[in-house]
């Protein structure tokens, strides 16, 4: 019976309780043995299988071995295994010693006797089976009908734990507020909910739960977990960490969980929002969850491994998220202790891996009306310009400009093909370059002379183009590294008729190196050294040309054959360019960028041309660059957008995982092992977000159920949270888990409503304090008998501290902000950058606006356990560490709070200002001990602030306010209540 | 306070901060079992002050990595090559090139001579460039090894591997391990602390990062500007006395809530405070070299306060540590880079470290620490033999990085003294002799610590993790 009442909570609970049933029980007695100490190699991994035995099976380990079966159902004696377990030799004995795993011991070896003989009965792993939800159970020990309650009172008969009551209602308030909203009541929150209490403790609390769920910072607390799981981060992680822009990504969590969107919706429009039909700007956004890889800037890196390492990241997050499976192990090789086969994991990857990976402007309005409005402002001063000019200077600009222009004919590719890019020819005549390129890219191109038939063509231009789908708008192809949208050009090779042609002169419209002090001139292109060459770098989204004469004219008859090398310690092949040919004679060069094409341009845009270059506008040509200063740009963010159809990349088995290895192609598929995604719903990244959130996936609700519970109760019910496979521990309450998840899926996969459901409940509503009984029995309350009780994240703690000082900055959203931290944290990151500190209401926003450094984290959360984005984080640690108290005690971002929390006292003119802190603080009173304390220490510290042994112009800051010896000794007062293990635990 | 209650107090205080006796990492990993955590807590509480042995006798207590950030050249300070200065400017045939990846170079790239001139030293004859002569008298003190291989060509990956076992961030720092497996002799300093001198660092944080261990075993970075440790010194206004009163008055309300809420983790709180204390008056005194002498300080070259000579001082700190207890310090010295120049630049750079890297051998023995603490001095990978030149880059007489053969030395601590391991073949370009991989040497200085490498353990999704991944073997030849 998979929901046996009597299936403990887990291997602890087997061994602190003993086994109380008779019926031994495969998934809680036996599995976990095998799993732990023979799977590895007697497990799912043909390939590493010793004696070619499996035990994770009831067919692989009863096969007959030639005249004995290691399990021999109904009988032990004969069943090999046990005779393994218990011999002393150490060639026979199982697990061998070189395993490093612990020997069997005798009542371990009793439980697999009784179990081979009950039948080696075998059960499917309980995570690998859909939910069924179970019936409630009677109402117990706590009297409380809620559904929670009766399942964890059911699973507490027999414990002797002895059950806490209901919690005060000022920690409750205080419980409640961090847990749903990252921050302390107000005074005037605990008030309200004290006398509605007082009243009617149901009502009030439901009013409650309510008000705090439609608070909007709910959104920002809960978005900071959905963002662990994420990695979510403001740089690219690496070596070189640079910023990055997918702070729309992080807005948008924020968002999704104020709106409520449901679960299923969340999931579908991050990982595949793109693929929707007629996706909106938001849903595209969404789709940056899996832009937060990290990227390698690294120079000299092979880009395509560190892409192949990012969808390795993909894939383990995705199975973590949505499945709580590790199917890390999996990239290397067949999971040893899952279902998971090494094919799987790539099948799951090819899903997921037929995607570019853009970076898009998002619209607004507003600034776009700016943008409208500048522009026509610049249009405006030229047109006037143009009406006053002096024509005289024009015509004279202009015959100077016809007699240095020669006419330009397109010539048409033919075909363009290259070692990786995807070359497309557009009806323009210009080439386009997509998909994956590398360090070393070659383009080839044919390109149609008939245009020049009978001519003698003397000079041959590539025009470097820019364009919106490019990084920065091109013309090249370069995302990192370099500048975004460089290329370099290092050798071109012509031929027509396979014969070679000869250059003899080259000339560029701009040039410019970026990293490096080489020169970007023409005749590098034809110099045999692929290490000089052409770029275009600083001049982003303009139109570049370069001109390569020839040293005899060529007939115009049959093709042009290029071959286009980009050769650079990064990527830098071009993104759209365009060649053309000319028969004029002489010293054919290349204008400078930007200057007007004199044969294909009318007369207004010719004397708008003059006006910005004559040196007699100089005055509207500064008004202008002006105006181009101030043009707002837009925000940006990172995206995933689906491969065109023509252009499919393909995915592979990688041999040991090394991107070096690839094998056979794979085509997409979830887990073998699972029900596969539906007919008629396609295989990509939108069939396997409608798979994860399908019945067909046992997992889905049941993961995100948990992380809930996590959050609230302190510890999942699944300990394990990004683990639900064999090598995990079972779960505490199973059938309550599996009723919170059709529950979840059943009304509507709504977390507002399921969050609801846990802290209604009676055992939320605990008391926290540790009984010694308890404590001795159930040490780390799997039973909650009382009530939960965790250390704060720093996040909250500073948020906490700001918000009771009433310093807290209620503006949302945005590009990440700078809070005060020594400039030390990131001086030991590369590139020794600064931290400019915020300054106005930025310096005190909420911390998940905080930028965040991969390489170095904002000092004070990673100090409690924060994230460093660079993995999927499904459960964060809740150390206790002296560098903790050093944080919290002398940095002066808390000491700032605590000046503030001092302010709020008045100058003296607050009646209790002690009382007011501890309010403020910990959402109660003092009780007369520490009233009597804290007066103590706050009068001996004023006598030696008046004494002048301390002073009160150091310890606060007159840019914040009036400095008296009073404020100051307040201020200590403050300090020490922040540091108070109340205020950093959540009780 | 009950019995159980002061045991679990004392269980979190271990787990949670890393300090004490700490030996609770290697309790977990003999329990293995299936119950991971849970099981932790319990070994633990059953047994919290019995010290678990290392796996068996340590040799060393403690380590300090000098770690040369960038990748020096061997082929300019360690590994003659002859036959390059004979093949000079020629390209290096296609056969040995090919299938290598670099970050730089083309497959084409011609041969570049060593540029300084070598000599044998010591009794050992251990053959060193000129650039090293005060490695050169103490070469008798250290084992060469000439045959290192990783599995990273760039910077950041490759330091992350020399680090951590792996090229990605994540897995936790050999510093970390050592933490979480043996724990902290000192009561009033990190375990695992990071020292820093010349430029940025490629690696970046994940380098000293406790990874999925409990974050309280991550390094702790020594910072160069400000408090040493972060928030190490009092707020402004804040003298000792007020730091002392106000810690009192925290103590005893957190006393008077533990006496009413029953947690432990109360008492572990009050027990961090106080060792934060500790800090407070230890790091001063620590950083404070008054009570050096000058001849100590004219051994390492140390000018303290002067960034000049950081390098030195940090070695001079990192002995003041080791002396302390804290068990692994890393000195990073970045700046070895050299795609161009290599000459000059391994000139400028050897300057800078020959002297401290040798003295501070001389005086951890002198001292009598160098018996049970090993000193490791090397990069995260070599140089080419292969010159590496760029117009656009504008480099010449550079080499590029080279994984595929590079050496280190390592001294004390039971490491083998006075000998040379491994041999590269005649261009320098793979080893052919001894190979000693990374996982290797993460296995073989384990070993030295008392550890065996495949038994030092942390569950973490699933899987049993180590510093080896699935690899390593003892390098019995490196052993005294």
């Amino acid at each position: 019976m998979r929901h046996s009442p009597v299936w403990l909570a887990s291997a602890l609970s087997l061994m602190t309780f003993g086994v109380l049933a008779e019926e031994i029980d495969f998934q809680r007695d036996i599995r976990p043995l095998l799993s732990d100490r023979c799977f590895k190699c007697h497990g799912f991994d043909e390939e590493t299988q010793e004696a070619d035995l499996g035990l994770h099976t009831f067919a692989s380990a009863t096969r007959d071995l030639g005249g004995y079966q290691a399990i021999k159902p109904g009988d032990s004696t004969t069943s090999e295994l046990i005779a393994r377990l218990i011999s002393d030799d150490p060639k026979e004995v199982m697990p061998p010693p070189k395993a490093n795993k612990p020997r069997f011991s005798a009542e371990e070896v009793a439980l697999m006797k009784r179990w081979i003989d009950q039948g080696a009965k075998y059960e499917e792993h309980w995570a690998f089976e859909k939910p069924v939800r179970p019936g409630l159970p009677p109402v117990g020990e706590s009297r409380s009908d809620h559904p929670v309650d009766r399942f964890l009172d059911q699973k507490r008969v027999g414990k002797d734990l002895p059950l806490n009551g209901p919690v005060d209602p000022h920690t409750l308030i205080r419980r409640l507020s961090y847990d749903l909203r990252g921050l302390p009541p107000t005074i005037e929150e605990t008030d309200g909910f004290l006398a509605e209490h007082a009243k009617d403790p149901e009502a009030a609390w439901g009013a409650l739960v309510d008000r705090f769920l439609d608070s909007p910072a709910y959104g920002e607390r809960w978005a900071r977990d959905w963002l662990d799981l994420a990695r979510y981060s403001d740089t690219n992680g690496y070596e070189k960490d640079r910023p990055r822009s997918i702070w729309p990504y992080r807005d948008w969590v924020v968002r999704s969980f104020n709106a409520d969107l449901p679960f299923d919706r969340f999931t579908i429009e991050q990982l595949a929002g793109d693929l929707l039909p007629d996706a909106t700007t938001d849903q595209i956004i969404a789709t940056g969850f899996h832009r937060n890889t990290m990227l390698n800037e690294e120079g000299g890196i092979d880009p395509l491994e560190f892409r192949y390492l990012a969808m390795i990241d993909r894939v383990a997050t995705t199975g973590a998220v949505w499945m709580g499976l590790t199917t890390g192990c999996a990239q290397c090789h067949t999971h040893k202790f899952d279902p998971i086969t090494h094919t799987d994991f790539y099948a799951l990857m090819a899903l997921l891996n037929n995607a570019d990976e853009p970076e898009i402007e998002i619209p607004d309005p507003v600034l776009t009306r700016q943008r409208e409005e500048i522009e026509r402002q610049i249009a405006d001063l030229e047109t006037k310009a143009v009406a006053t000019m002096d024509e005289g200077k024009y015509q004279a600009w202009l015959a100077e400009l016809r007699a240095r222009s020669v006419p330009w004919t397109v010539l048409p590719p033919l075909k363009a093909k290259s070692n990786l890019p995807l070359l497309e020819i557009e009806e323009d005549h210009s080439i386009y370059a997509s998909g994956d390129f590398t360090k070393r890219d070659v383009y080839e191109v044919t390109l149609d002379l008939s245009p020049m038939v009978g001519k003698a063509v003397t000079a041959i231009r590539l025009e470097a183009l820019p364009d919106p789908r490019l990084p920065a708008n091109g013309p090249g192809a370069a995302y990192y590294e370099g500048r975004k949208g460089d290329f370099f050009l290092s050798e071109v090779k012509a031929s027509v008729g396979g014969e070679p042609l000869k250059f003899t002169g080259a000339s560029v419209s701009f040039g410019k190196i970026s990293i490096g002090s080489g020169e970007a001139k023409g005749e590098n292109l034809y110099d045999g050294d692929g290490s000089t060459g052409w770029s275009t770098a600083t001049r982003e989204g303009e139109a570049h040309s370069l001109v390569l004469r020839l040293e005899k004219p060529v007939e115009g008859a049959g093709t042009l054959d290029l071959n286009l090398l980009f050769e650079r310690h990064f990527v830098a092949g071009l993104g759209k360019f365009r060649l053309s040919a000319t028969t004029a004679d002489g010293e054919v060069i290349a204008l400078p960028s930007g200057t007007p094409d004199v044969h294909a341009s009318d007369d207004i845009s010719l004397r708008r041309a003059f006006v910005r270059v004559e040196p007699g506008h100089k005055k509207l040509q500064e008004e202008i660059a002006a105006l181009r200063k101030r043009l707002p740009s837009l925000p940006t963010t990172l995206v995933m957008k689906e491969r065109p159809a023509n252009h499919p990349r393909p995915t592979h088995r990688h041999h040991r995982g090394e991107y070096l290895s690839p094998k056979e192609e794979v085509a997409p598929a979830v887990p073998s092992y699972f029900e596969p995604i539906p007919e008629g719903t396609p295989a990509n990244r939108l069939g396997l977000a409608k798979w994860l959130v399908s019945e067909r996936n046992p997992l889905g609700a049941r993961v995100q159920v948990n992380r809930s519970w996590q959050a609230l109760f302190g510890r999942g019910i699944v300990h394990t949270s990004g683990d639900y496979g064999y090598q995990s521990e079972l779960p505490s309450h199973p059938e309550l888990l599996d009723w919170l998840a059709t529950e979840f899926a059943g009304q509507g996969w709504s977390i507002k409503k399921l969050h609801r459901l846990l802290v209604t409940s009676a055992a939320y509503r605990r008391d926290s304090r540790v009984d010694s009984v308890q404590l001795e029995k159930d040490p780390d309350n799997v039973f909650l008998a009382r009530g939960p009780r965790f250390r704060l994240t720093g996040e909250m703690l500073r948020d906490g501290a700001l918000a009771a000082a009433g310093l807290l900055s209620p503006k949302r959203g945005g590009p990440g902000v700078y809070p005060p931290q020594p400039a030390s944290v990131v001086e030991l990151a590369y590139g020794n950058e600064s931290w400019k500190v915020s300054t106005g209401e930025d310096r005190y926003r909420r911390s998940i606006y905080t930028f965040a450094k991969r390489t170095a984290p904002f000092a004070a959360y990673l100090a409690f356990d924060g994230p460093t984005g660079e993995n999927c984080l499904p459960r964060r640690d809740r150390t206790n560490t002296p560098l903790q108290a050093l944080t919290l005690m002398n940095d002066p971002m808390f000491h700032e709070a605590a000046e503030g929390l001092a302010r709020l006292t008045g100058s003296g003119g607050q009646k209790d200002p002690l009382e007011l802190l501890f309010r403020r603080v910990l959402a109660r009173e003092p009780a007369e001990a520490e009233r009597k304390e804290f007066l103590a220490y706050h009068a001996a510290q004023l006598s030696r602030i008046t004494s002048g042994e301390l002073k009160a112009d150091e310890i606060l800051s007159a840019e914040r306010g009036a400095v008296t010896s009073e404020l100051a000794a307040w201020a200590m007062v403050a300090r020490v209540l922040l540091n108070l293990n109340e205020n950093i635990t959540r009780g | 306070m009950n019995e159980s209650l002061r045991n679990l107090t004392r269980r979190h205080f271990f787990h949670d901060c890393g300090i004490g006796l700490g030996r609770i990492g290697l309790a977990s990993a003999f329990a293995g079992g299936f119950a991971n955590l849970a099981r932790e807590a319990n070994a633990a509480v059953s047994s919290p002050l019995a010290p678990r042995d290392t796996h068996h006798r340590a040799k060393a207590k403690r380590v300090i990595f000098l770690f040369m950030a960038g990748a020096p050249s061997q082929l300019e300070l360690f590994d003659d090559k002859p036959k390059l200065r004979e093949l000079d400017g020629k390209p290096i045939p296609p056969s040995v090139i090919a299938g290598q990846r670099y970050a730089f170079i083309q497959p084409d790239a011609a041969v570049l001579a060593p540029r300084f001139p070598f000599a044998r030293h010591g009794q050992c004859g251990a053959e060193l460039s000129d650039r090293l002569p005060y490695l050169s008298k103490i070469v008798d003190d250290i084992a060469i090894v000439k045959s290192l291989k990783t599995d990273q060509f760039n910077h950041a990956p490759a330091q992350l591997f020399l680090n951590t076992g792996h090229g990605l961030p994540g897995r936790p720092a050999m510093g970390s391990w050592l933490s979480y497996g043996i724990g902290n002799e000192a009561d009033d300093l990190p375990a695992f602390v990071v020292l820093k001198s010349g430029g940025s660092l490629s690696g970046g944080a994940a380098m000293w990062s406790a990874g999925f261990l409990p974050g309280s075993h991550a390094g702790v970075p020594f910072r160069d500007s400000g408090d040493p440790i972060l928030h190490v010194s009092n707020p402004k206004g804040y003298d000792r006395k007020a730091q002392r009163d106000s810690l009192d008055l925290m103590r005893k309300l957190n006393e008077r809530e533990l006496g009413v809420i029953g947690d432990p983790e109360i008492q572990t709180r009050i027990d961090a405070y106080e060792m934060a204390w500790r800090m407070q008056s230890a790091a001063p005194e620590l950083m404070d070299f008054s009570d050096e002498s000058q001849a100590t300080i004219d051994l390492y070259g140390a000018k303290p306060g002067n960034p000049k000579a950081a390098f030195a001082n940090q070695c001079l700190l990192a002995r003041r540590l080791v002396e302390r207890g804290t068990r692994f310090v890393q000195v990073y010295h970045s700046g070895w880079d050299h795609h161009s120049q290599v000459e000059n630049g391994v000139r400028t750079q050897a300057l800078q470290v020959d002297q401290a890297s040798a003295a501070l051998v001389m005086d951890l023995k002198q001292r009598g620490l160098l018996e049970d603490t090993i000193v490791v001095w090397g990069g995260e990978f070599g140089r080419t033999p292969m010159v590496e030149a760029s117009a656009a880059l504008g480099r010449s007489l550079g080499r590029d990085h080279h994984p595929q053969a590079f050496t280190m030395w390592m001294a004390g601590g039971g490491i083998r003294p006075g000998i040379t391991l491994g041999a590269t073949d005649e261009l320098g370009f793979h080893v052919v002799e001894d190979p000693v991989h990374i996982h290797d040497l993460h296995a073989t200085l384990l070993h030295l610590l008392g550890i065996e490498h495949t038994r030092l353990t942390f569950r973490y999704q699933g899987r049993d993790y180590r510093l080896t991944d699935v690899h390593g073997h003892l390098v019995e030849k490196l052993l005294a």
